[in-house]
């Protein structure tokens, strides 16, 4: 496969939760309705890209890492990966090469450790579950080979060490060190920097960026912060009720955004500068709706400063605004 | 590697472990009932050591229900045994029974409830149900039922895995009938661990749900289980010393069950013989209480209201 080939294909993914109807809904014949978390994405990612999903809370973009790192089905669409239809792929042994390919980190490294095993138990268990070392030396290598990239040195006065002996920095840094220790193709990381101090996001961001440079991995970089987004990523997308609104490289979603609600994310972030100040700063109006009710039309309307009737009535497709920039507003036709 | 790990790991388990020793020893309830259990346990695997042979009606050394003097410490029964001989060779064969019995409850409870916690909708219901089955039925009904049948069919003769088969069916009908209780406790237990992120991160490891289930739901379980375990201890003595009373115990390994069986058969009661009921009754309650004591000491040193379990 050549090298400027996506190593994951997003295609209408789709991921709808039914609503269990009561009792009364079955005799009324009420349908039950369904949490549209993910309602039809499509989204590319090459080999080495670092992309960028942004969006609130609720937008469902933890969902679409869970369902990437098949944690959740899909519903609809399918998912490729280098090529494979992996939508309907289930059980752990069928998914073992692709679990040596895609890897995850967590947003919570103190919840995503157990408390019970070492950092050694915790960095070789994939490598012991997905049988890609030979024998204790080999995993012991391995082992130090990933302390050592995800930054946590000597590696050696770590293996013996359980979580609560680490700080929060140090915790997220064996989480890393346990998803890097199979070479993997894509990491899917979940709000890796938010649950740490300022002064430690740098030295981890700088962590993932080296891996990327280093071995050409793939990142997937879940954040509901569009400077943090701007700083690591490639290309950034803009996720809003479980579909992307806007999505382009991450010079034009930040300085030149073409979606209403880009721009409202933008304004409502606080800028350090000489011309910055409270008054630059607006906030969206409004809560994001139910993703168990989406409104009808542009699912941004009723919270959009400059939605008139189409927008009420017609869903805007993505339009293309750029070279490589895609905008899903009326406003960009 | 290297010293550096040794080291480590000598210093993190030391200090947990002395932090649960230092929390669980505050508790007076714990230090009554391990120095109780601790002598019964010394006690029981060397019988022969400390008051000779089991006697019999046949080698039998005392008067017919002497009461307690310099010879006999405790006195004797009907036919001139020395009950202090009687009640430690009873030691044996009731803490066997009960601890035994415990193992299987604890095998099959922890079974049953972390496959039906952890894959819950059909698994669960079903698994459940029958659980709920094992919950409400008495299980001393159920083993006054079972026993005599077994041993109808199987004869008082031979041996079962080393054990004569009344107590061996006491055993199993004890294990069997006590485990509902650890199933339900285990089951809500990992309900609420399988929601944690780190079983998210071992199934992305690849990790295959027996390996989750076995390396990271159970270690966590393990503080339940001890405590529980103590519980089920317990309730196991007391089942077997009552199965026993009734007479469905073996006179040929008396347990202290089968002993206050005999006394009553004896009239001891009727005759003033009190240190032949006493002293396997004081027994009985001695170690289900320092059991009870035990369990709930563990309880309270691992609840996460008292304790925030790392």
């Amino acid at each position: 496969m050549p090298d400027t080939a996506d190593i994951l294909r997003l295609e209408s993914l789709q991921v709808h939760f039914p609503i269990q109807g009561g009792l009364f809904d079955h005799v009324l014949g009420r349908p039950a309705g369904a949490v549209r978390a993910v309602d039809g994405i499509d989204l590319n990612i090459g080999r080495g890209e670092i992309v960028a999903l942004v969006g609130e809370s609720g937008s469902g973009k933890t969902t679409v890492g869970r369902v990437i790192t098949k944690l959740a089905q899909p519903t609809g669409g399918r998912m490729l990966f280098e090529g494979r239809d992996m939508t309907s792929v289930q059980g752990s042994s069928a998914l073992r090469p692709y679990r040596h390919r895609v890897q995850m980190i967590f947003q919570d490294a103190y919840q995503a450790l157990n408390p019970r095993h070492t950092v050694f138990d915790v960095v070789a268990e994939p490598l012991r579950s997905l049988r890609l070392v030979g024998n204790a030396s080999q995993l012991t290598e391995r082992v130090s080979e990933a302390l050592a990239s995800a930054g946590l040195n000597p590696p050696g006065d770590f293996f013996a060490r359980f979580p609560h002996e680490l700080s929060g920095g140090q915790r997220q840094r064996v989480v890393i060190a346990g998803a890097l220790a199979v070479r993997p193709g894509l990491i899917v990381a979940d709000e890796p920097v938010s649950m740490l101090d300022v002064s430690i996001r740098a030295q981890i961001l700088q962590v993932l960026v080296a891996l990327r440079d280093k071995h050409n991995m793939a990142l997937l970089f879940i954040t509901h912060d569009l400077p943090l987004a701007w700083l690591i990523a490639d290309k950034i997308a803009v996720l809003y009720l479980g579909k992307l609104v806007e999505i382009g490289s991450a010079d034009d979603i930040t300085f030149n955004p073409r979606h209403p609600y880009t721009v409202a994310l933008r304004n409502a972030t606080p800028q350090v500068g000489a011309n910055a100040g409270r008054a630059e700063l607006r906030g969206l109006q409004g809560e994001v709706p139910s993703a168990a009710r989406v409104p009808k039309g542009c699912r941004f309307h009723p919270r959009c400063p400059l939605a008139f009737d189409r927008c009420k009535q017609e869903e805007p497709p993505a339009i293309e605004v750029g070279p490589q920039h895609m905008s899903a507003c009326w406003l960009a036709a | 590697m290297s010293e550096s790990t040794v080291r480590y790991s000598q210093r993190g388990g030391a200090r947990a472990m002395k932090g649960f020793l230092r929390q669980f020893l505050s508790y007076g309830g714990a230090q009554v009932g391990l120095v109780c259990l601790v002598f019964f346990l010394v006690v029981a695997p060397i019988p022969n050591i400390l008051v000779g042979p089991l006697q019999t009606a046949i080698n039998a050394t005392g008067d017919f229900l002497a009461p307690p003097s310099g010879e006999h410490l405790l006195g004797t029964d009907e036919v001139g045994r020395d009950v202090l001989n009687l009640v430690v060779h009873g030691a044996r064969i009731s803490l066997t029974i009960a601890l035994l019995a415990t193992v299987i409850s604890l095998i099959v409870g922890t079974t049953v409830g972390i496959t039906a916690g952890y894959y819950g909708g059909r698994v669960d219901v079903w698994l459940m149900r029958l659980t709920d089955f094992f919950f409400v039925m008495p299980s001393f009904v159920l083993a006054l039922v079972i026993t005599p049948v077994v041993l109808e069919v199987m004869g008082r003769g031979g041996e079962i895995l080393g054990f004569r088969p009344s107590p061996f069916v006491i055993l199993v009908v004890i294990g069997l009938t006590s485990w509902a209780f650890v199933a339900r406790i285990v089951r809500s237990q990992t309900l609420s661990l399988k929601e944690r992120t780190f079983i998210d991160r071992a199934r992305v490891a690849g990790s295959s749900n027996f390996s989750i289930m076995v390396r990271h739901i159970l270690p966590n379980l393990v503080p339940q289980i001890a405590a529980n375990g103590a519980l089920v201890v317990a309730g196991a003595i007391y089942v077997e010393t009552s199965l026993s009373f009734l007479g469905l115990g073996d006179p040929l390994q008396p347990s202290w069950g089968t002993l206050l069986s005999l006394a009553q058969r004896a009239g001891a009661a009727s005759a003033g013989a009190w240190w032949y009921l006493g002293a396997p009754g004081v027994c009985v309650l001695t170690v289900s209480l320092s059991f009870v004591l035990i369990g709930n000491a563990l309880d309270d040193t691992f609840n996460p209201r008292r304790r925030v379990i790392p």
